[in-house]
């Protein structure tokens, strides 16, 4: 008896070390991360600018959708950085979040227009059955398939350590 | 005069009031209650879509609210959510594999416990 309470005096907190350096050590920085993969929800919402309807089916090849609306000051950060990646030739779809369509355009005549297109998806619909919480939100879509998802601003850092890996070798910049 | 008045203080504004959300019976409405405690808004830390109203919170209550008057099941309710927002949305933890070891480990340990305890070797 003795000698088991002596080995878990030694054992017991080698456990509870190691759990804690095993758990806390890995690098998965990023909670706002998320690589499950799902279809591309059918849909038909309206263009932004000239209100046709644009379906799932029209969107083709390897893009981002970004969610962003005027209201969103996030959005307003990360707008610089949205711009850097469509100067490089990255397909950006824009989903307008919940906003007012005047407010919108206003909001890209005075920021600039980094979306190859942009959605206007006033009632939330698509981003609900897409698992936004808010905005801004970006996914990566490959052939109509999900394939990463990321909550909140993508930044520099962000965009190396989460999407990259993912499109690496693909030619992504080559696809517009 | 002053009757008048105070009659006039008294008038709640609740009296013009309109159900937010209707339903056909008693019984939906309360299935509706119950189930915003049980699901989790996905924008908040920790706090039932009850506790939120949080633009995706209040698009999922209306979502849960016409499910109900669509006659679906509870359960088709929630596998709609954690399919869109993830498993974390259920305050109630499904018992899957990869949640064993968190439904059934504090049992494991009471065995463990109490097999010590009673093969102890007095001295």
């Amino acid at each position: 008896m003795k000698l088991l309470l002596k080995t878990s005096i030694l054992v017991i907190p080698f456990i509870i070390f190691s759990f804690f350096y095993l758990y806390l050590s890995k690098d998965n920085s990023y909670p706002g991360a998320d690589y499950k993969n799902f279809n591309l929800p059918s849909f038909e919402l309206e263009n932004l600018y000239d209100e046709s309807l644009i379906s799932n089916n029209a969107l083709k090849g390897t893009y981002l959708i970004n969610i962003w609306a005027s209201w969103c000051i996030t959005c307003r950060i990360e707008h610089g950085f949205l711009t850097q990646l469509n100067d490089s030739n990255i397909r950006i779809v824009g989903l307008n979040y919940k906003d007012d369509r005047d407010d919108a355009i206003e909001w890209l005549v005075k920021y600039g227009n980094p979306y190859e297109t942009v959605l206007h998806d006033y009632k939330g619909s698509l981003a609900l059955d897409m698992g936004v919480t808010g905005a801004p939100e970006t996914f990566l879509v490959r052939d109509q398939m999900v394939v990463a998802h990321y909550r909140g601003e993508i930044n520099k850092m962000i965009w190396g350590d989460v999407f990259m890996p993912l499109i690496k070798g693909e030619g992504l910049a080559d696809a517009k | 005069m002053l009757n008048r008045f105070l009659f006039l203080f008294f008038i709640s504004f609740s009296l013009f009031a309109e159900p937010y959300y209707e339903f056909n019976n008693n019984e939906d409405e309360k299935r509706f209650f119950s189930l915003i405690k049980e699901i989790r808004c996905p924008k908040c830390t920790s706090g039932s879509l009850a506790s939120s109203n949080a633009p995706v919170s209040e698009d999922l209550k209306k979502v849960i609210a016409e499910m109900i008057e669509d006659g679906q099941s509870d359960e088709d309710i929630k596998n709609f959510i954690s399919d869109r927002f993830g498993k974390e949305t259920l305050y109630d933890t499904p018992r899957e594999p990869n949640t064993y070891a968190l439904w059934y480990s504090p049992f494991v340990f009471l065995l463990i416990c109490l097999v010590f305890f009673f093969f102890r070797k007095k001295s």
